[in-house]
């Protein structure tokens, strides 16, 4: 079918155009204008604004600790509204089917979940593959693996890590590599309470900075597009702005996803001991050009933080609210899920919020900023159209400072800053910065070839509801949402990657598995048959 | 092959489907009950419940929630058998029923070896509480034992004595408590192992509270072991699902839970439900309810049921007929078990989507 949207404002960074003009599509492609060729369907998207659809690189959408999370908090989930099931479990809150279908109608099509460890690999994916609509990959979560562990322990070589990165990644069928808080959850299950970037794993010997350079190498040797993604230590402790810039430098030049850097943005000045360090860490992020980050904005209402930091997680286990939490000692990283409520008249979670906004609004190149809220850590990612609201007006930031202790606004810099963002920037950096940064080459963008993955906006005065409500959702050339109503479900694939590897590190791994834990690692994979629907995965190419 | 019966006379599968689309689809609010079934018998029997506007309950709710209301109320903290197998210096195993529920739970954790990843390298402890007659012994290993017949005081006085707060009780029982007490503490990383009818949900609290302190000195988890027929499994993928584990209910139009109203035997006798769907792949369990209404039942075969099933249809064991997706209380998460003897015995995912063609729309 050949559809036509008519006369939009074109925002497409990566082909230089901003401008008035027609978009066509053919089946799951954009296409150039056909000459002679009416179209099948016209759509007037006059006054309307044309994007990409819009890619989330981290959110926490996925995975056993996601689903603790929804088994652990049943009150703040449960629907009141008697509506018509239109679309299968359309109406159960926080389901994977909802997750898909707020995800659609704000106009993205496609979701990073970025922690899932190995072993709950095929859980994750069973649950991405029941979220209609948007494209899925996973990071796999290595760093805390005691196999890892071991081959840097006895000086196995890159060679070797490489390989075994290569085999995790083709077992659980992930799109990159993550790496949180490196030797932290397993210094915890030691009985470390602090674990720091130059900090000791009992029993192995290897400092967390060790584990993130091997593995920031294994990445680059096997060509794996996304950089190492790293929560680093130290995750939201006052002062933590000194780890951030270390871990910065540790980078020595080399590629590094920096994750949620909102949440090591922390200076420890002011009567409270707790201030905004997120200009001097912006700066830094400005002079790093290898950097990219996200952000992890914080906004006030309940959530609950979901994190494989176990020694975070149980250090922050106190503050819970409602007070109850999860830790779980898992195989590797393992998890825990910590409910919190972000208030706005409280001084920490105002610094918090300031911090997020500073960092989007002081880091200058949009290609290395990235629009998240570590859904749900810093807030669930339902409240990303007041997000953009914020970062688009400086007014709407200055209403919502009005609102905020004082003093919790004198330790920040945010009421001095001036920028708004534009629409070109924001499709920089919610469309083509992430297509960049996962290398997909077939998104991101609305040039000819790319993948018919669109999203038309109606702009207007209240820019949340803007883009809470896309008017349009294209996902493969297949219009799935108008007027922000999800229309039917259709079901996207799983991106991953396949780095080459020697295999035999696969039988190295069996008989590891057959003799320490005394199962196979068979039992583990994520066999594609397993999953409910088939062709569910696409591979996206190793090359740099 | 499958087998299908209607009143007991065989059929073909599409007949049995038809008339059981009938019974469901004309009921007020029909039950779907048992759910003992892999990930993908779970998943088709959720999203039939939602087009029928009905509730769905686990044959093992009871165990489920011994555990999952803990967690919800208070907490949890956890492990896997491999950790507890590789790093756990101290085992603290409750109730007697360790080695019914999970047979191979020795085999698995290993207790007699030294543990892998430990620092000391030295043999583990083994404390046994209310081992029950003869559980007790491990090869290579001396256990040391308290027995109780109320865990709520066992338990309850063990975690007096580890926040060091007195305890009412004789000499021996208190040296004992002492003892364990000690050990608890001088663990490294200790992991408490449950199970089992022995344990309501005050004990499990009780333990929960007591790991809790430990954690503020050392590392202590806990390994639950859980239900059988895949309940873990079930109530992760009622979790993703629709938000919450089984005992939910489509009545109104989205998804409600709770642990009373949805509790299947209950809606059964009450006559609030009148039409009931029992699935059981993985054994011979049968319905639980004493009332006559109108059942289908998705079983494995030669399953004895008190009265015939209006409908039965036979269906394969995960993992041995065919491939199946169920959580592993070997690994603690869920694993993909491939057919082990593949035959022609349709999945209880296979038989629930023949049902739906007869239901009209599509789910």
């Amino acid at each position: 079918m050949l559809i036509l949207l008519k006369g939009g404002r074109i925002v497409d960074p990566v082909n230089g155009r901003d401008e008035t003009g027609d978009l066509w599509i053919e089946n799951d492609r954009i296409v150039a204008p056909p000459p002679g060729r009416l179209a099948d369907e016209v759509h007037d998207v006059s006054g309307k604004i044309v994007m990409a659809g819009a890619i989330d690189i981290h959110s926490h959408i996925a995975g056993g600790n996601v689903n603790t999370a929804r088994l652990l908090l049943p009150e703040k989930h449960q629907n009141h509204l008697p509506n018509p099931i239109v679309l299968p479990l359309s109406t159960a809150k926080w389901s994977t089917f909802e997750t898909g279908t707020i995800y659609a109608s704000m106009g993205f099509t496609t979701v990073i979940e970025p922690a899932i460890v190995p072993h709950q690999a095929l859980q994750a994916h069973l649950e991405l593959s029941d979220i209609p609509i948007i494209d899925k990959g996973t990071l796999t979560v290595l760093g805390n693996d005691d196999f890892l562990l071991s081959l840097l322990r006895d000086g196995e070589g890159q060679a070797a890590v490489a390989d075994y990165v290569a085999s995790a990644l083709a077992a659980s069928n992930g799109l990159g590599v993550k790496c949180i808080n490196a030797g932290g959850a397993t210094a915890f299950k030691y009985n470390a309470r602090t674990f720091s970037l130059d900090d000791v794993v009992p029993f192995y010997g290897l400092t967390s900075r060790q584990i993130v350079e091997s593995l920031q190498r294994a990445v680059e040797d096997l060509k794996i597009p996304h950089p190492l993604h790293l929560h680093a230590n130290n995750l939201g402790i006052p002062g933590n702005v000194a780890t951030a810039l270390a871990t910065i430098e540790a980078a020595r030049g080399g590629r590094l996803h920096f994750a949620h850097l909102q949440f090591y943005s922390y200076g420890h000045e002011g009567s409270h001991g707790f201030s905004s360090a997120a200009a001097e860490l912006a700066a830094a992020v400005n002079a790093t050009p290898n950097v990219t980050i996200d952000v992890g904005q914080v906004m006030f209402r309940q959530t609950v933080t979901v994190s494989c930091d176990t020694l975070r997680q149980y250090n922050g286990s106190a503050m819970a609210r409602p007070k109850k939490c999860v830790i779980n000692d898992g195989d590797s990283n393992g998890g825990g899920i910590v409910p919190y409520l972000y208030r706005e008249n409280d001084f920490a979670n105002a610094v918090q919020w300031a911090c997020g906004l500073e960092l989007f609004l002081l880091i200058d190149d949009p290609w290395r900023v990235f629009f998240t809220t570590d859904h749900p850590n810093g807030a669930p990612f339902t409240t990303y159209p007041e997000v953009f609201a914020l970062i688009m007006s400086r007014d709407a930031r200055a209403e919502a400072l009005a609102r905020q202790p004082q003093e919790a606004v004198a330790v920040t810099t945010l009421p001095s800053i001036a920028r708004e963002y534009t629409y070109s920037e924001i499709a920089i950096m919610t469309r083509a910065a992430p297509a960049k940064l996962l290398g997909l080459k077939d998104r991101g963008h609305l040039g000819v070839g790319g993948l018919a993955d669109i999203a038309v906006y109606s702009p207007g005065k209240d820019l949340a509801k803007m883009f809470r409500f896309a008017h349009l959702v294209f996902k493969d050339g297949d219009l799935v949402v108008r007027d922000g109503r999800v229309s039917h479900y259709r079901w996207g694939k799983a991106l991953k990657v396949n780095p080459g590897y020697d295999k035999a590190i696969d039988r190295r791994l069996a008989g590891y598995y057959d003799h320490h834990f005394g199962t196979s690692r068979e039992l583990f994979a994520v066999k594609e048959h397993l999953l409910p629907r088939a062709n569910a995965f696409a591979e996206v190419a190793c090359a740099r | 092959m499958s087998e299908a019966r209607i009143n007991g006379k065989p059929v073909s599968l599409a007949e049995a489907a038809e008339r059981a689309a009938e019974i469901l689809s004309q009921a007020r609010l029909p039950v779907i009950a048992g759910l003992g079934t892999d990930v993908a018998g779970a998943r088709a029997a959720i999203l039939l419940a939602e087009k029928l506007h009905g509730a769905y309950d686990h044959m093992h709710s009871v165990e489920i929630f011994a555990d999952l209301d803990v967690m919800r109320q208070a907490g949890l903290m956890f492990t896997t058998p491999n950790e507890a197998r590789l790093r756990a210096d101290v085992l603290l195993f409750i109730g007697k029923d360790l080695t019914k529920i999970w047979p191979d739970v020795l085999a698995r954790l290993s207790p007699a070896e030294i543990p892998a990843y430990e620092l000391a390298r030295e043999p583990r402890k083994l404390l046994w509480i209310a081992p029950g007659r003869g559980a007790a012994k491990v090869e290579g290993l001396a256990v040391q034992t308290l027995d109780s017949s109320d865990l709520h005081t066992a338990l309850g006085g063990l975690r007096a004595r580890v926040a060091g707060k007195a305890v009412h009780g004789n000499k021996s029982t208190l040296r004992k408590l002492d003892e364990f007490a000690d050990i608890l503490k001088a663990a490294r990383f200790g992991v408490a192992v449950w199970g089992g009818d022995g344990l309501d949900g005050l004990s499990i609290e009780m333990l929960h509270g007591l790991i809790l302190d430990l954690n503020k000195t050392t590392r202590f988890s806990g390994l639950p072991l859980g239900a059988g027929a895949n309940a873990a499994g079930v109530v992760q993928t009622s979790g993703w699902m629709t938000g919450f584990p089984v005992r939910t209910s489509f009545g109104r139009g989205y998804p409600e839970h709770d642990t009373w109203r949805f509790d299947a035997t209950r809606l059964i006798e009450s006559g609030e439900a009148d039409a009931a769907l029992w699935i059981s792949a993985y054994g011979g369990e049968v319905p639980p309810w004493k009332k006559t209404i109108p059942l289908i039942a998705l079983a494995a075969p030669q399953t004895a049921f008190a009265r015939a099933p209006l409908v039965s249809i036979d269906v394969g064991y995960p993992g041995r007929d065919h491939d199946g997706v169920e959580f592993a209380r070997e690994t603690g998460s869920l694993v993909g078990r491939l057919a082990s003897q593949p035959s022609q015995t349709p999945s209880v995912a296979a038989v629930v989507g023949e049902i739906e063609k007869y239901l009209g729309g599509d789910a």
